[in-house]
């Protein structure tokens, strides 16, 4: 029926046809560029869009394994800012990525206080916005984040810190703190909030849902006959119960120490110190852990809800502390030789 | 009669047992009980218990005076304390505990404890060992030589990355990266001599190097790996037939068993990290204790008839003071050597009196002790204080210089800040090159700091980072890398 040039005109035709009709299908053979990446690395960075994407292609980098290193009872992360490298501090009480006003006062403030001028106001914030933040192997564009001083924390443990940051840039991950090894492992998860990476399963002693409330998680737990909304802290050296907790539960505590002048953040405060008696979570008592007393009011007004208590250091070194951003939920593997 | 023993004994148990069962320990004084604190106070105390209560608490000396005066009710900067009687020997201190607190952690901070109460232990007093020895399983896993070490970790080749962190580059977890090859992991890098903390970043995990014996507690429950730079090396020639040749020293405490000799073609030696300063030290060749045979100049007596050898690593200064032709004897002394009055005797010269030593870059304090009388160096313009107690001092080997090119005017410029205690005196600023210069030597970490111009403060002009302190005027800030 056709000549031979005449069936040459006609595939030439239907391949024109398709490749207008689907434009984004990519044309192996129209291009000497190599298949994407399925890891998304570009330039040994992973975008976290691309991580945080239930649906991404499977690739070989399903998880991510940053080193914590620890400065008092405080954990590092190393990280680049823009142009700046440092350190910041995994503070998840933190409901903001956080810098010190120290090395980014020159950036433009978007609203709150003037990053410049000498105010003597310690505590004063303000917004900026930040290009690119690089933890690990994981990139972020545009985010905003808080000026604020941070130089008391570098004055007392003698590392520059560039800034803190939380659960705010993790969301959609599963989080494994095991601060025992010094590491955290992010997870990607599927829509249903498993991980999407096979793994051995871990056998986990406690199961709690967690409530997300502006960027910070709080858990259930009980101290003495009540139950309390503790607030998972990792920017905290110890266990904080505030002042006005009941006063049976504040009767659960052995104080072992007062002081009028040690500061606790930039301010300087009254505390108490001592060791939490009866505290359970879950099904599981973890006796004996070091805890302060205080009063969060600032934190309950500043968050807009009643803080009953942090759990900080002591409650993160009980184990590996699995956290599923999708779940809301916590797991906790007990591997502190000394909890019963 | 029997009777009245048995009872005359009951008696006393019991008193015993009132008395022990009453004895309250300081420490577990404190509690809290329907809303109040309340601290169980005992008459009886001896004077250290008391002020042991009053440390660990920190109570106010007005109100412990008011306690034990017998006051029932005290108040201190508005807070009422209210004093009750338990028995003729307990006392009770208590106040509402909504009143123990002041103020709080804001948003967008963290929570810092006391770090005795926690346990957090300083590690910067770990890198003060003045000397070092290395204990590698496998001879290749490191190397130093000339300046430039090479770490090679074997095997782990189906690793995706592999860094090292130490105490040589601030415990960074990304600037070392090291390089894979066919057998192992390898990285070069240029290291001054001293003693270096490190662990391997194997895919995000710390790993401590498993062929390195030299360890230590990292206080979160696992170890450094610890290497030395060596920059020094025993030698003893000769003694060839000995079977044991130990030295030993000021530098490991007189150690008689610690430091084994090798045997060398020549004789023998100990390759070794020795940090910069002035040491003395013998050898003991087969239990017999010698000075160096090879070093006649430097040997000072022992103090048991004998004499010990010196040896001085890092650069010498030499300190001099003029005048006192008649004085009978002049000595030194310093932090740098314990302020012993009665070890560093200097040496009478033409114009006055001199001794060298060896010292470790850094920023001293010292005096003179002419015939038993402490002076200041009189060539020195740098003291402690401006009064008649204040102490001369030393910056051997500055690595910083502060600058202020304004001020030209300025009749006295000091520069003032952490690393000095915030002593607005002592560091007094030299006009150079049209510019007040005071060079200084800092250990590596933060510093914040202030000129003090003809008694103002001010913030240094030229460098954009400072934060807030707490009188609102602002502090420069200065980070000395390592």
């Amino acid at each position: 029926m056709f000549c031979r040039s005449d069936r040459w005109m006609v595939i030439l035709a239907i391949l024109t046809l398709t490749i207008v009709i689907c434009p984004n299908v990519h044309w192996v053979f129209a291009t000497n560029k190599p298949p994407p990446d399925p890891c998304f690395l570009i330039n040994n960075t992973l975008s976290i869009t691309a991580f945080l994407n239930p649906d991404g292609p499977l690739g070989a980098q399903e998880s991510v394994t940053i080193p914590l290193r620890r400065i008092g009872k405080l954990f590092l992360v190393e990280a680049k800012i823009d142009d700046e490298s440092g350190n910041f501090i995994f503070d998840s009480g933190s409901a903001n990525l956080v810098l010190n006003k120290t090395y980014f006062r020159k950036y433009m403030t978007i609203e709150g206080d003037p990053a410049g001028g000498v105010t003597g106001s310690t505590g004063a914030i303000g917004r900026v916005k930040v290009k690119r933040l690089k933890i690990g192997d994981l990139g972020f564009d545009n985010l905003m984040a808080d000026v604020t001083n941070l130089g008391h924390i570098e004055n007392r443990r003698g590392v520059k810190i560039l800034g803190l940051f939380g659960f705010s840039l993790l969301k959609g991950l599963e989080v494994v703190i095991d601060i025992n090894n010094n590491v955290m492992h992010l997870y990607r998860l599927d829509r249903y909030g498993n991980r999407i990476q096979s793994s051995n399963p871990v056998k986990y002693d406690v199961i709690q849902k967690v409530e997300e409330f502006h960027n910070i998680l709080i858990v259930k737990a009980r101290v003495g006959e009540k139950i309390l909304d503790f607030c998972l802290d990792t920017g905290a050296e110890s266990n904080v119960l505030n002042a006005f907790s009941p006063k049976k539960v504040l009767s659960t505590v052995s104080i072992q120490r007062r002081s009028g002048v040690v500061g606790v953040g930039s301010g300087r405060s009254e505390v108490l110190y001592g060791i939490m008696n009866e505290f359970t979570v879950g099904s599981r008592s973890i006796p004996g852990m070091q805890t302060i007393i205080t009063s969060l009011e600032k934190m309950s007004e500043a968050y807009g809800i009643a803080l009953d208590g942090m759990l900080g250091y002591d409650f993160f070194s009980q184990g590996e502390i699995c956290i599923n951003m999708v779940r809301n939920e916590m797991r906790i593997r007990f591997t502190r030789k000394e909890t019963p | 009669m029997n009777k009245m023993k048995r009872w005359l004994s009951v008696l006393m148990l019991a008193l015993i047992y009132g008395y022990v069962s009453g004895q309250i320990i300081p420490k577990e004084s404190c509690s809290i009980d329907n809303g109040r604190i309340i601290f169980k106070l005992d008459r009886q105390w001896t004077p250290e218990e008391k002020r042991e209560v009053m440390l660990l608490f920190d109570l106010d000396s007005t109100v412990m005076a008011g306690v034990w005066s017998g006051k029932t009710e005290i108040t201190v900067k508005g807070v009422t304390w209210k004093v009750a009687k338990v028995n003729n020997r307990i006392l009770e201190l208590s106040k509402p505990l909504d009143t123990v607190v002041s103020s709080s952690r804001g948003v967008n901070d963290v929570i810092m404890v006391d770090d005795t109460w926690a346990g957090i232990v300083d590690e910067t007093e770990r890198e003060k060992d003045p000397y070092g020895i290395n204990k590698f399983t496998l001879f290749n896993v490191f190397q130093y030589v000339n300046g430039k070490a090479r770490f090679f970790l074997p095997s782990r080749t189906g690793a995706r990355n592999v860094y090292l962190s130490g105490s040589f580059n601030n415990w960074s977890t990304t600037q070392m990266p090291l390089h894979k090859t066919d057998t192992g992991w390898v990285i070069n890098l240029k290291l001054k001599p001293g003693k270096y903390r490190y662990k391997y970043i194997i895919d995000g995990r710390w790993t401590p190097d498993p062929y390195n014996r030299q360890r230590e507690d990292d206080t979160y429950g696992s170890y450094n790996s610890v290497v030395f730079c060596f920059n020094f090396q025993f030698i003893l020639r000769g003694f060839q037939q000995a079977k044991r040749v130990v030295v030993t020293g000021s530098f490991n405490g007189w150690n008689p068993d610690e430091l084994r000799m090798f045997p060398t073609h020549t004789g023998w030696a100990m390759p070794m990290y020795l940090r910069d300063g002035t040491y003395a030290y013998k050898f003991i060749v087969d239990g017999k204790w010698m000075p160096d045979p090879d070093n006649k100049k430097i040997r000072r007596p022992d103090g048991s008839g004998n004499f010990n050898s010196f040896t001085g690593i890092g650069d010498s200064v030499v300190f001099t003071l003029k005048g006192y032709p008649n004085a009978r004897k002049v000595a030194l002394a310093g932090n740098f050597n314990g302020w012993n009055a009665g070890e560093l005797f200097m040496d009478k010269t033409a114009g006055g009196w001199q001794l060298p030593y060896a010292l470790a870059p850094g920023v001293y304090e010292y005096k003179f002790i002419v015939d038993g009388e402490w002076i200041k160096d009189p060539s020195n313009p740098l003291v402690t204080d401006p009064g008649p107690d204040a102490n001369s001092i030393l910056v051997f080997q500055p690595n910083y210089t502060f600058v202020l090119d304004q001020y030209s005017d300025a009749k006295k410029v000091t520069v003032a800040g952490s690393f000095n205690g915030w002593n607005k005196d002592a560091y007094l600023m030299t006009r150079k090159d049209f510019k007040w210069v005071f060079p200084i030597r800092l250990k590596p970490g933060k510093y914040t700091y202030k000129f003090v111009v003809d008694g103002k403060w001010i913030l240094d002009p030229h460098n954009d980072l400072w934060e807030e302190n707490e009188y609102g005027t602002g502090n420069s800030v200065l980070w000395i890398e390592p």
